[in-house]
């Protein structure tokens, strides 16, 4: 493989990807029995950009989230980093190896992790298929005993292991998913929407294991979710895509410092009865976004921030006063929204 | 595809089975009604002819019994493992498959078994071997050796003929129904081949070359056979299996994009 740029692929990062692109020439379709007849006999094509020129590299031990709305590009710029599709254009090195010549070498050092997809056995205990992977991936009897050991007691997993997998919780089933994908030790994972339908507590359970593994093993993971929850709780950096553009790539903070146009200050009110702080009081120095006395939450821009707060002390009764960043969710989406460029500029 | 991993597909097969056991008294008594009608549809025949393209009664039923054997391998190993790929391409199943270091084909023909029709493999050849004490004859040890040799052969020529028809749903994703199209076909393996008019012959010869299947174990049998065509017909499933196997790489080429 020639590469132009060849410092950038010295240097021990654990992915490079390049200038990666992916077209797929998608069938037009027009509705109707006209419109299916038509693209049956004079098929028309369109071609779909699904991964635009992205440049990225991931160092060992990092957490990074992809984040985008459906259909942005995340799950094609998996797959091409997997090697389950090559690219149209770019190249790729994944825990060096091209992917998608890298043949079982390269597989025995990644586990893929689909949320929406599983491959335990469904009539049988989950153990079935921890003993069909310790035969793909061939791994020694001892090795297999103490790995298994780890997984379980970090996963929690004691008296799940013996049920078949169809009486299992799903948070059960994707505890079982993550085992059967690291019992050969991947340095690098991928995991596509690992949470996807799970409640509140398998979620944090996951987050947690996902952690304690990195930190245990410094394994690199790619994760992609729709969960904000997770990329604030896992990931050191994001990688932000959408319409198949890499629209930022970096830490969350910084993100939402650069793109959040807003600041929220959050009041608790003091005064008595007598004389309380209405929200039509509230409403002259900002946004109200909640006032449920003494609790009082303002929206201002970012810039008036300071002055109005010192306004809001100088005027009201206040007991306590804090400046926060609005709810990160809220400010990706107002980003995806709004149309990113715009936003960023 | 290490022995290794075969063993391991077997166990967990059996495992999954061992559950439901009624399912392999089912399916014996499926198959045994489906022998005994087959049988009255020959004894039908007979009553009106005393050879179908040369073969007398039970040479055709030892001909069946060989049609049932590989049956049994169609049900077995085919239908449930390669005969699932379609699916497993528009379900996204086979993304699972592809990232894992073994050889997908191998992964994808032989991860699901259905156990109890291997049952109609002993079945088929209980049939043969009671057709052949009917016909007072008894193999020789070259002639046993034929058969093993060109029912190997026949079972890699039917293999190679799911392959290729499964490798279509990577072009065409929904091909299912395909499965019914080698059903419709495979049906002409009851009868000897030369039993069928010279068009029909030439096709299930040489276009879908089901002639092998069964035709040529059967004769290997009931001592028909010449030395020359049981090698031939190994040949013939290596031909067969290089083809398919071709066609599989091209079929994952397009998969992953690489083919443009």
């Amino acid at each position: 493989m020639s590469v132009a740029t060849v410092d950038f692929f010295t240097m021990p990062a654990v992915v490079t990807a390049e200038q990666l692109s992916k077209t797929f020439r998608v069938k037009v379709r027009d509705p109707g029995l006209k419109g299916a007849l038509r693209a049956l006999l004079r098929p028309r094509y369109r071609e779909v950009h699904a991964v635009r020129d992205v440049t990225f590299r991931i160092d060992p031990g990092e957490i990074v989230a992809f984040l985008g709305p459906n259909g942005a590009g995340k799950t094609t710029t998996l797959k091409m980093l997997t090697g389950l599709l090559y690219p149209t254009a770019g190249q790729v090195r994944v825990a060096d190896f091209v992917p998608w010549t890298g043949g079982p070498a390269f597989k025995r050092r990644i586990a893929l992790v689909l949320g929406n997809r599983q491959q335990l056995v469904w009539d049988l205990p989950p153990e079935e298929t921890f003993l069909l992977n310790r035969a793909i991936y061939d791994i020694p009897e001892r090795a297999y005993r103490e790995r298994l050991a780890e997984l379980v007691s970090l996963l929690e997993l004691g008296d799940v292991l013996q049920k078949p997998v169809r009486q299992l919780s799903l948070g059960e089933r994707m505890k079982c998913e993550l085992t059967a994908s690291l019992l050969h030790s991947p340095p690098l994972l991928f995991l596509d929407e690992p949470t996807l339908g799970l409640d509140v507590t398998a979620q944090d359970a996951i987050r947690r294991f996902l952690i304690e593994y990195r930190s245990r093993h410094n394994a690199t993971v790619l994760l992609t979710s729709h969960y904000m929850q997770d990329v604030t709780a896992l990931a050191s950096r994001v990688l932000m895509i959408n319409r198949g553009r890499l629209l930022y790539d970096g830490a969350l903070e910084a993100l939402v410092a650069r793109i959040a146009r807003t600041k929220r200050i959050e009041l608790v009110l003091g005064g008595t009865d007598g004389n309380r702080v209405t929200a039509d009081a509230l409403a002259v120095f900002g946004e109200v976004k909640a006032f449920h006395f003494p609790n009082a939450v303002l929206e201002v821009r970012r810039e008036d921030a300071p002055a109005t707060s010192a306004r809001l002390l100088a005027a009201l009764p206040v007991a306590d006063l804090s400046i926060e960043d609005p709810p990160i969710e809220e400010v990706i989406r107002h980003a995806f929204a709004q149309g990113f460029e715009e936003a960023d500029a | 595809m290490t022995g290794r991993l075969l063993g391991a597909f077997w166990r967990i097969n059996l495992a999954e089975e061992l559950q439901y056991r009624a399912n392999f008294i089912a399916s014996v008594l499926g198959t045994l009604f489906s022998m005994a009608t087959a049988l009255l549809t020959l004894a039908l025949f007979f009553r009106h002819t005393s050879a179908l393209g040369g073969w007398d009664y039970w040479e055709i039923v030892v001909l069946l019994g060989v049609f049932n054997a590989l049956t049994g391998v169609v049900e077995a190993v085919l239908r449930p493992g390669i005969g699932r790929l379609a699916g497993e391409v528009r379900g996204g199943g086979l993304d699972l498959v592809l990232v894992k270091p073994v050889d997908a084909q191998g992964f994808v023909s032989f991860r699901h078994l259905d156990i109890w029709r291997f049952a109609d493999i002993v079945l088929g050849l209980g049939l043969a071997g009671y057709a052949l004490v009917r016909l007072h004859h008894a193999p020789s040890f070259a002639q046993l050796g034929a058969f093993v040799v060109t029912l190997a052969a026949a079972a890699v020529v039917v293999y190679a003929i799911w392959v290729v028809l499964m490798s279509l749903a990577f072009w065409f994703v929904s091909v299912e129904n395909i499965a019914v199209l080698f059903d419709a076909v495979y049906e002409g393996a009851r009868y000897p081949v030369s039993a069928y008019p010279g068009a029909l012959r030439f096709l299930f010869v040489y276009l879908i070359p089901i002639a092998w299947t069964t035709t040529i174990p059967a004769s290997a049998l009931t001592g028909r056979l010449r030395p020359e065509i049981a090698l031939a017909a190994a040949l013939v499933a290596g031909v067969a299996f290089t083809l398919a196997r071709a066609l599989w790489r091209a079929a994952l080429k397009r998969y992953t994009g690489a083919s443009g």
